[in-house]
């Protein structure tokens, strides 16, 4: 069996406690493979010729791409069945050759109904500080 | 163009879809994902799954595997102005392979707001709310879809 991921324990996660995730350089294979794997075809991911008379200089990845990897950090961190509530903003476009820097922070630690939770804020920017992505989650941590 | 608010009236079908465990594999890799309990089913059941657990994204899958329940094209939206703005999900219990959903779209609210350059934004919030075969919630997600004000017209 591989080996489990370990997340963090609930008396860590104090204000302040800080996690980062590093993705890329993203590449046009990873817009198609998650085109095929999210259904989401929309030609601006991946049609050179479409994107350009649409007005972009070239295919960009889905917003749902850089949530994505965002979501990987807080699952991979507080435990994949702890989210109460995730809400992601997209701000800016991540093209192809970009790195998408995700960065997430316990914002407060509390208990509430015999819950022990954290709420959390994150984003994700690219490797000249532009902001694309920006999110809060709700966490139920198990221990 | 300006929203058709009589969309708001309007109801969508109920769609089912099945969680399959190959999609739930290929959607955790796209994702680069490295916790087994996506991938192997002994990590999951040993982690309390039944099956292998869904990434806290997966549902963006299923919009698109239900173009005729989609309530977007019924916006009247210019493609090429269409964004994005926000999701949101809301969870209830864990989505795992095996399972056997209906969804249901509603459009939940719509708002205008001028735009920096004049002409008219519009914000239209999606909800599909996911049951399983017992009746009982499990997923939640909202998207909230912006038409960006049209550029101001040459000449």
């Amino acid at each position: 069996m591989t080996t489990a991921t370990q997340y963090a324990k609930w008396a860590e996660l104090t204000e302040g406690v800080e996690r980062e995730l590093t993705v890329g350089p993203i590449t046009r294979t990873d817009l198609v493979r998650y085109a095929g794997a999210s259904g989401d075809f929309n030609p601006n991911h991946h049609d050179e010729i479409y994107a350009i008379r649409a007005g972009f200089d070239k295919p960009f990845a889905h917003g749902m791409l850089q949530g994505g990897y965002l979501a990987r950090l807080l699952s991979e961190w507080l435990g994949p069945d702890s989210f109460k509530n995730l809400k992601i903003r997209f701000s800016a476009q991540a093209w192809p050759g970009d790195m998408v820097i995700c960065k997430a922070r316990v914002v407060r630690q509390y208990e509430e109904a015999g819950n022990r939770l954290v709420e959390i804020e994150a984003s994700a920017a690219n490797q000249r500080g532009d902001v694309l992505i920006k999110a809060e989650a709700i966490a139920a941590l198990r221990a | 163009m300006p929203l058709d608010k009589s969309v708001l009236e309007r109801t969508f079908p109920e769609f089912e879809f099945r969680l399959e465990r190959g999609k739930i594999r290929e959607y955790a890799l796209a994702l680069g994902l490295t916790d087994p309990v996506h991938t192997d089913l002994e990590a999951a059941k040993a982690a309390g799954f039944d099956d292998l657990l869904a990434p806290p994204t997966f549902v963006r899958q299923f919009w698109h595997e239900n173009p005729g329940n989609d309530p977007m094209p019924h916006l009247g939206y210019d493609p090429k102005r269409r964004l994005h703005g926000e999701q949101e999900f809301e969870y209830h219990k864990p989505l795992v392979a095996g399972m056997n959903l209906n969804g249901r779209n509603t459009i939940v609210s719509t708002r205008e707001k001028e735009g920096r350059r004049g002409g008219m934004m519009t914000f239209v919030v999606i909800e599909t709310r996911f049951v399983d075969e017992a009746g009982e919630l499990v997923q939640v997600a909202r998207r909230t879809l912006i038409e960006t004000a049209a550029p101001p017209k040459e000449g």
